[in-house]
This record gives C-alpha cells, sequence and structure tokens, in this order.
C-alpha cells in the first residue's frame, strides 16, 4: 500500500508541493459532486427522458420519440417566444451595457462617498425579482401608479390602462424594469475594473498630452475589453432565463406578446400540463445554455486569466 | 493632469458626488414609493392627482399578520439558513480542492458545475416537480433545501474557489513541512485565511435562497410558504392588497439592505462568479 502510494505520489503534478494521495482532492470534492449529481445531472436525464415520451397530466405514457420535438419547433408560439426573448435580450443588455459603462466612468470619477453609495445603488440588483416586478406593478398600475399617472399620461404615451396590458407596450415596459434592475449590476462591476487598472499608461499618456477622450479610446477601452466581455457574456445569458419579473407582471401577455420561453415551458408544465412537450423545451433551453456557458468559461478563462 | 491637479479638486468631486446622490435617489424612488404604502390608507393609495400626505395607518400589518405572514418570515428564514449551512459544509473543501489540486477532468467537472448554476430554474422545476410528486417531496421543507442546492452549491464552489486561490501557498507547504496532517492543516492554517471568503459567498448563498421564486412556488406552497411565494397570493379575487405587498416587499428587502451594506466590494465577485475581483 505504501509503495503503490508512493509511485502514485510521484506521478501525480505537485499541487501545493505537499505529499499528495490521489485520492485526497477526489475525497473532498466527492459530497459536492455527488450532491450536483442529485440535484442536477439528475433532474436533466429525468427532462431529456420526459421530452421522448408522452407525457400529460403528471403521467407517463408511451416513447414518442421526437414528436414532443417537432411539436415544439413546427409551434408558432414556441418561435414567438424565442422572438421576445431574443428582442427583450437584445434592447435591454445593450442599453445595461451602455448606461452601467458610463456610470462606471461617472463614478470612477473623485466621488466621494462611495461605501454609501454604491451599496444603495446594489439595491435593484440585489433585492428579490419577484420584490422588483412587485415595485413596478406598483409604479405602472393602471392609471393610478405613481409613473402611470405622472409620467406616461400627462405626456399621453397611455391612458386609462396600465402599459403592462398594451400589447404594444408591454414588452418594452419589461425591458424597462430590466434595465433599472440590471444597470447597477453593470455598473459596479466595470467600476471594480475600472479601479483594477494600472496607473502607469494614464501618467504616460498625460505628459504625451492626451486629453480625457483620447485616454479613454486608447487606454481604458482597450484595457477594459476583456471584461467588458465576460460581464456582458453574462449579463446576456442571465437576461435569456428572466422568470419572476415577467411572471409577476404579465405572466406573457396581452396574449403572448411578452411570452419567453420559461414563461411558455412554466405554462406548458403547470397549467397545460403538457409535460412531454415543456421537457423537450427546458432540453433544447438547457442545451443552448450550455453552450453559451461554454464560451462564457473559455473567454473567461482566456481573456481575463480568470478560473 | 497637471493643470487638472492645480484646479480645486474639492469643486469637482462635488459635481460628481451630487450626480451620483440624484442619481441614486431617482433610481431608488420606486423603493421609497413601496415603503410609503406600507402605512399609507387605501384611498390615499388609489387617489389621483398622486396624494403626498395621508394619515398613516397600521391596518396592513395588522392584516398581513392575521394572515399568518410571520410563519412564512419564520419559514424563509430557516430555510435559508439551513440550505446555506449545508451548502458550507458541503462545498467548502470541494472549493479547496479544485483551487489547489490537480484532477482527471477537472475542466469537465467545472463546466458541469458552472451549468448546474447557469441552468434555467424553469427547465429545473419541470422534473424537480414530477420527481417530488413521486417520492412525496412536494411541499416539504426538506425538498425546498435540496432543490436550492443546485444553484447554491454550484455557486459556493464556484465562487469559493476564486478565493482559495488567492491564499498563499507557501504557509501550507510550511505546514505540511512541519509534519501537519492535512486535516490539522486546514482547520488552522486554509480555514482561517478563507473566513472572509467563506462569509461573503454564504452570505450571497443566502440572499439568493432569499429571493428565490420559483422554485418556492412550484414545489412548496401551501405548508412551506417562503416570503416572495407570499406576495403574489396577496393578489386575491377582492382585489389586490397593495399596502400589504408592500409590507411583505420591504421585509423581504431588510436582509438585503444589510447583505450590500456588509458585503460591498465582494458583491461584484459573487455576482459576476468571481471573474472580476471587486
Amino acid at each position: 500500500m505504501a509503495s503503490a502510494s508512493e509511485t502514485m505520489t510521484a506521478a501525480a503534478p505537485q499541487g501545493a508541493g505537499m505529499r499528495e494521495r490521489a485520492w485526497y482532492p477526489y475525497l473532498l470534492i466527492a459530497p459536492s459532486m455527488i450532491t450536483l449529481v442529485v440535484v442536477s445531472l439528475a433532474p436533466f436525464i429525468y427532462a431529456i427522458y420526459l421530452s421522448f415520451h408522452e407525457a400529460k397530466f403528471g403521467r407517463v405514457r408511451d416513447f414518442v420519440g421526437f414528436d414532443n420535438y417537432m411539436t415544439l419547433l413546427t409551434d408558432e408560439r414556441f418561435w414567438n417566444s424565442i422572438g421576445v426573448a431574443t428582442t427583450f435580450v437584445f434592447i435591454a443588455v445593450p442599453i445595461e451595457f451602455m448606461l452601467g459603462l458610463i456610470g462606471a466612468l461617472v463614478l470612477n470619477q473623485n466621488v466621494r462617498g462611495r461605501s454609501i453609495l454604491i451599496p444603495l445603488l446594489f439595491m435593484p440588483t440585489m433585492m428579490a425579482p419577484i420584490v422588483v416586478g412587485l415595485l413596478w406593478k406598483i409604479m405602472l398600475a393602471g392609471s393610478w401608479g405613481f409613473f402611470s399617472y405622472n409620467v406616461l399620461e400627462r405626456f399621453n404615451i397611455l391612458g386609462e390602462t396600465s402599459i403592462f396590458a398594451s400589447p404594444d407596450l408591454a414588452l418594452y415596459a419589461l425591458i424597462f424594469v430590466d434595465i433599472w434592475q440590471w444597470t447597477p449590476f453593470m455598473m459596479l462591476a466595470f467600476f471594480a475594473g475600472l479601479q483594477a487598472l494600472p496607473l502607469g499608461p494614464y501618467r504616460a499618456a498625460a505628459v504625451d498630452g492626451a486629453n480625457p477622450v483620447q485616454m479613454f479610446f486608447h487606454i481604458t477601452l482597450p484595457m477594459m475589453t476583456p471584461l467588458l466581455a465576460v460581464i456582458g457574456l453574462l449579463r446576456f445569458i442571465d437576461a435569456f432565463k428572466v422568470f419572476d419579473t415577467i411572471y409577476i407582471l404579465t405572466n406573457g401577455g396581452p396574449g403572448i406578446t411578452t411570452e419567453t420561453p420559461s414563461i411558455l415551458a412554466n405554462k406548458m408544465t403547470f397549467e397545460f400540463w403538457n409535460i412531454g412537450e415543456a421537457s423537450a423545451l427546458a432540453v433544447l433551453v438547457w442545451i443552448a445554455f450550455f453552450a453559451f456557458c461554454s464560451i462564457f468559461y473559455q473567454v473567461a478563462k482566456k481573456r481575463l486569466n480568470a478560473f | 493632469m497637471a493643470e487638472a491637479a492645480s484646479r480645486p479638486e474639492g469643486s469637482r468631486g462635488l459635481f460628481w458626488t451630487t450626480l451620483v446622490i440624484v442619481y441614486a435617489a431617482i433610481m431608488l424612488f420606486p423603493i421609497f414609493w413601496m415603503a410609503s404604502m406600507m402605512v399609507k390608507p387605501n384611498d390615499a393609495m388609489f387617489a389621483r392627482p398622486t396624494q403626498w400626505l395621508f394619515v398613516p395607518t397600521l391596518d396592513h400589518f395588522s392584516y398581513v399578520i392575521e394572515q399568518g405572514f410571520h410563519w412564512s418570515l419564520l419559514t424563509s428564514f430557516l430555510l435559508c439558513t439551513v440550505s446555506t449551512a449545508l451548502v458550507v459544509i458541503i462545498g467548502t473543501p470541494a472549493a479547496y480542492a479544485f483551487a489547489r489540486f490537480e484532477m482527471k477532468g477537472k475542466d469537465d467537472l467545472f463546466l458541469f458545475i458552472l451549468g448546474s448554476r447557469m441552468a434555467p430554474p424553469v427547465c429545473l422545476v419541470i422534473p424537480f416537480y414530477l420527481i417530488y410528486a413521486k417520492v412525496g417531496l412536494l411541499d416539504s421543507f426538506l425538498g425546498l433545501t435540496l432543490a436550492y442546492m443546485t444553484f447554491n452549491l454550484s455557486f459556493y464552489v464556484w465562487v469559493l474557489r476564486s478565493f482559495c486561490r488567492d491564499l498563499p501557498v507557501e504557509l501550507e507547504e510550511a505546514a505540511a513541512l512541519e509534519g501537519w496532517s492535512k486535516v490539522q492543516i486546514f482547520r488552522r492554517v486554509v480555514f482561517p485565511l478563507l473566513r472572509n471568503g467563506i462569509v461573503a459567498t454564504s452570505v450571497l448563498c443566502f440572499i439568493f435562497a432569499w429571493n428565490e421564486f420559483l422554485f418556492a412556488f412550484m414545489l412548496g406552497g401551501k405548508s412551506v410558504t417562503t416570503l416572495p411565494v407570499s406576495i403574489p397570493k396577496l393578489i386575491t379575487s377582492q382585489g389586490v392588497r397593495w399596502g400589504e405587498m408592500a409590507v411583505v416587499g420591504m421585509t423581504a428587502l431588510i436582509p438585503v439592505l444589510a447583505v450590500v451594506f456588509v458585503l460591498q466590494r465582494h458583491i461584484v465577485r459573487g455576482l459576476t462568479l468571481g471573474a472580476v475581483k471587486g
């Protein structure tokens, strides 16, 4: 036994320079990995299984091959949900990105009292999404919501009804809420990046007589690019799965104008009880997410030297 | 820059500070508005034009307590504490191992952990619901604790690993040369240095669990009702109980408010999954 472990030690890379036993790290990760297999991998595999079966009202019936996938992919409602999510993400995230960057640059000036301001600014991102939904349900409710009455109605954007009941505007209202919720995250992540930049290049540029705009485009932006990419990607992935706020604000309505894949999957499961098709949708979304995740991982690892 | 330095710094600082304060005040206005609704009588709430002054009332508080909302508060608190504690116990050694040792297929394991963290909860809730219905875990404390592991354990291991990597290896090596056992090294060298990271990461886990809605709503709901789940329940057939929702919503905000002040820099690190060191 002793000689066996010695030969293994010789072969194993010297992680911390300690005398390794090859099984030791595996022992440390075992509880976590077993738990994650149970609570993450097993549900995923079960969802794949369900997606190949006719499953309605909680009963799993016959194996149907790719039928659920075919039904889903020929369903206009599915494509509508993809369109809604795409619109949502591609409008919300770039705006959050730009506002976040501007905010970070402002915060990077000699702002006093950051230790109080930064936590306060973080509130929208850190609070429960369901409470975010509630806040804006209150602000934008019917004709009496503070924002509906004092802004929308006064500027004749909307009359008596809630903006969330308007087929044309509901999605944009949700985008607005998402921007309110997530701009602080972008802003403070970018700010952390700005704070970590070395001062040397700026001093050199100042000696050469560069103005602040030149400094931003020639020093700040190039140095920040990897971070901007990683944060943008992370937010992009997260924005696709938004559920809570949409659920409490519109639940996909009016009609299906704000129905994202998450909302659709939830309705398929808990309203139509069409679990086979819902699982097919879940599996497709899951695979897409996994692809995005591996891109995020690669980019963060290579460009940002993180992880 | 020399020019800029000679200018009075104070006035420029004041300008930017005021700008940020005004921005923060506008952004946080909805929260103040909701806070005022806690004590606002119903007729003032619906008033058009907006009624700024009103006689405060405690009706909403008493209704909320009548409805047993403090039990939701207790459930939320217990659930988040227990699930976070479990995550810390199970996850800490894993985070350490991932940071320190070479393992076969480490990259794949990583991607699996990241995937667990990033998976849309709505995709998980379907299989969870069916499995729980079969094994009788629906609407149970244990069921929700387990479900929360999916996103919190993966998050914890992932982020704490980045804290572990910041620790100097030399101390552990020195301790190993002294002949300390691995358990001793972990307890007496690694753990004290890692304490801040553990606190920051686990507090974030607590908040994620505290804020979680979908699992709590679909897998719990009757005997196990968390705070976020009790909010939509106030949209009743007799109308929406706005004041009561405000009370519950503000209660849900209290720990979040405490946490943003205490954690500060660590939040960025947590929310970017360790990609940005705050």
